[in-house]
């Protein structure tokens, strides 16, 4: 087992330095396509930071009707936690409406403390929901419960905002596959050609019966290596570029809602998954071109 | 032993390489293969490694239907079967013992098994002084012999030649059929393709003479037999 294994090392690197120029060429190919993933990993990463900011941070704010018993709100409370998308319902009472008003009034706060004892601020629910794209929808389904008397949300915008992102992240997405389809057709190519060399190699090793797999371990390890040698740069660029971007900005866009991921781990993650692309590229790249010349032609 | 039942053989552009050909070949038989270019030897020794499947009919190989072998099995029972080529087919970055070597290290054998054998087959092709030669410092008939101690490093049953002296002067060749008779003298089937009318003139054995991919006759005394 051993002995197989570094024999198919060994000459797999005998591939790789056979046609040095071709194999640094398809890396360069992976680097390119590496670095381009890793900027929109970033982008897309924190995307998805941001969004989970903005969803916290979303609550519908639900008003009672005056006319609803105070026995009554428990089963008015049920009803709504039924809605879809609604994470959780909490019940906030007139009291605790106006320490809630009196704490975001800031200073001048203490002057409605004289509302204490005939308070005209409706019960309220506090509601969170699942995520930030369906708003308007729950919305109104609240605003229907009988015994409602109104409901409210961050507006239109958040939910315009939120839909803008998960846009961004779809298509950042698209690129990173179509890029990575690309370079799995480089290196695919590469392999190729370490095939043709050995072609005669090939053709002897099936005539005494080697292995399909025995065969094809070789190109497959080189492939391999050709990834993660693309992997290297792009590693290093994002660990430096990202902590700089971080340090700069000093962890966030505009607000705290905006907040940026931390670099540790968030650079790091993308680095392994920028190296695990590297590999998996090289393994389906070079197992294409192996399988399609190997393929028999019975 | 090799058993042909009713064989036909009709590639995917309409060429009918082999009709209605029966033929048993038992253990330890020398045969000859003769035909011309296109008469269906080619196609012949296909069935018999594992390349082409039959359109139809049975072939069999030490008791193994080689047509309805599953397509990951073939290097296993290609282990079975040796052979040698007109073109030598050598790699000329390794060394004359390297390239026997060649053959059982990529079937895994263990080392010191391998550094035994190829002294063995060294040994049978009588190139024992030439173990540390490249291929391109041996003549003709020294790399044929090579090609051949390569194909029965493994110890194959069946040793399949397809024109082993195709290249090779008069003198090289009798050297060559005086080799395949040594390998087949020790229990090895041989099964010999060739055109080489003189050789099978001198060296009698049972000949097969395929002709538009038909059997047109099997004399088992030998000898080459002229159309009437």
């Amino acid at each position: 087992m051993f002995r197989m294994i570094s024999r198919h090392f060994k000459e797999a690197f005998q591939g790789i330095f056979r046609h040095f120029a071709m194999a640094v060429s398809s890396a360069s190919a992976v680097t390119f396509t590496l670095v381009l993933v890793s900027l929109l990993t970033l982008i897309v990463g924190n995307i998805s930071q941001i969004t989970r900011n903005i969803e916290e941070s979303i609550a519908i704010y639900a008003t009672i009707a005056e006319e609803v018993n105070e026995d009554e709100i428990p089963s008015l409370q049920r009803q709504l936690e039924k809605i879809e998308g609604i994470i959780s319902v909490e019940y906030s009472d007139k009291d605790a409406e106006l320490d809630r008003w009196i704490a975001s009034q800031g200073e001048n706060g203490e002057y409605y403390e004289s509302y204490r004892e005939d308070n005209p601020l409706p019960r309220a629910f506090l509601i969170r929901v699942a995520s930030g794209y369906s708003l308007t929808a729950i919305n109104d389904r609240i605003r229907q419960v009988h015994g409602m008397q109104d409901s409210e949300f961050g507006g239109v915008t958040t939910e315009n905002f939120m839909k803008i992102l998960a846009g961004v992240r779809r298509i950042g997405y698209l690129i990173i596959a179509a890029l990575t389809i690309l370079a799995i057709f480089m290196i695919s190519n590469t392999i190729k050609i370490t095939i043709y060399n050995r072609n005669k190699e090939i053709s002897i090793m099936r005539q005494v019966g080697a292995s399909n797999s025995y065969i094809r371990q070789p190109f497959v390890i080189e492939g391999m290596f050709i990834g993660i040698m693309g992997a290297i740069i792009p590693v290093i660029v994002t660990i430096v570029s990202y902590r700089y971007v971080y340090q700069e900005m000093g962890g966030k866009l505009l607000s705290n809602v905006l907040s940026l991921l931390p670099v540790n781990p968030f650079a790091y993650q993308v680095s392994a998954f920028l190296v695990l692309i590297g590999i998996v590229v090289g393994l389906i790249g070079s197992f294409l071109s192996v399988n399609k010349y190997l393929r028999w032609r019975r | 032993m090799v058993h042909l039942q009713n064989v036909y053989k009709t590639y995917k552009n309409g060429v009918n390489a082999l009709n209605d050909v029966s033929i048993d070949i038992f253990d330890g038989e020398f045969v000859y293969i003769i035909g011309e270019t296109g008469s269906g030897k080619s196609t012949f020794i296909k069935l018999l490694d594992g390349e082409e499947i039959p359109t139809k009919g049975l072939v069999e190989v030490n008791g193994v239907n080689v047509g309805k072998l599953r397509f990951s099995k073939v290097p296993l029972y290609r282990r079975n079967i040796g052979v040698v080529f007109q073109d030598y087919r050598l790699l000329e970055r390794k060394t004359v013992s390297e390239n026997i070597a060649f053959a059982l290290e990529v079937i895994n054998k263990p080392r010191r098994e391998i550094r035994k054998r190829v002294r063995e087959v060294l040994e049978i092709i009588d190139l024992a002084d030439k173990a540390k030669s490249f291929p391109d410092e041996l003549s003709g008939g020294q790399q044929q012999r090579v090609t051949i101690g390569r194909a029965i490093a493994n110890k194959p049953r069946i040793l399949i030649a397809d024109e082993p002296t195709g290249n090779l002067d008069p003198e090289r060749s009798d050297e060559i059929i005086k080799l395949l008779e040594k390998i087949n003298g020790n229990g090895t089937t041989v099964i010999m393709v060739t055109h080489d009318i003189n050789l099978v003139e001198k060296y009698r054995k049972r000949t097969i003479k395929i002709e538009y991919g038909h059997v047109v006759s099997d004399l088992k005394e030998g000898g080459y037999v002229h159309n009437v």
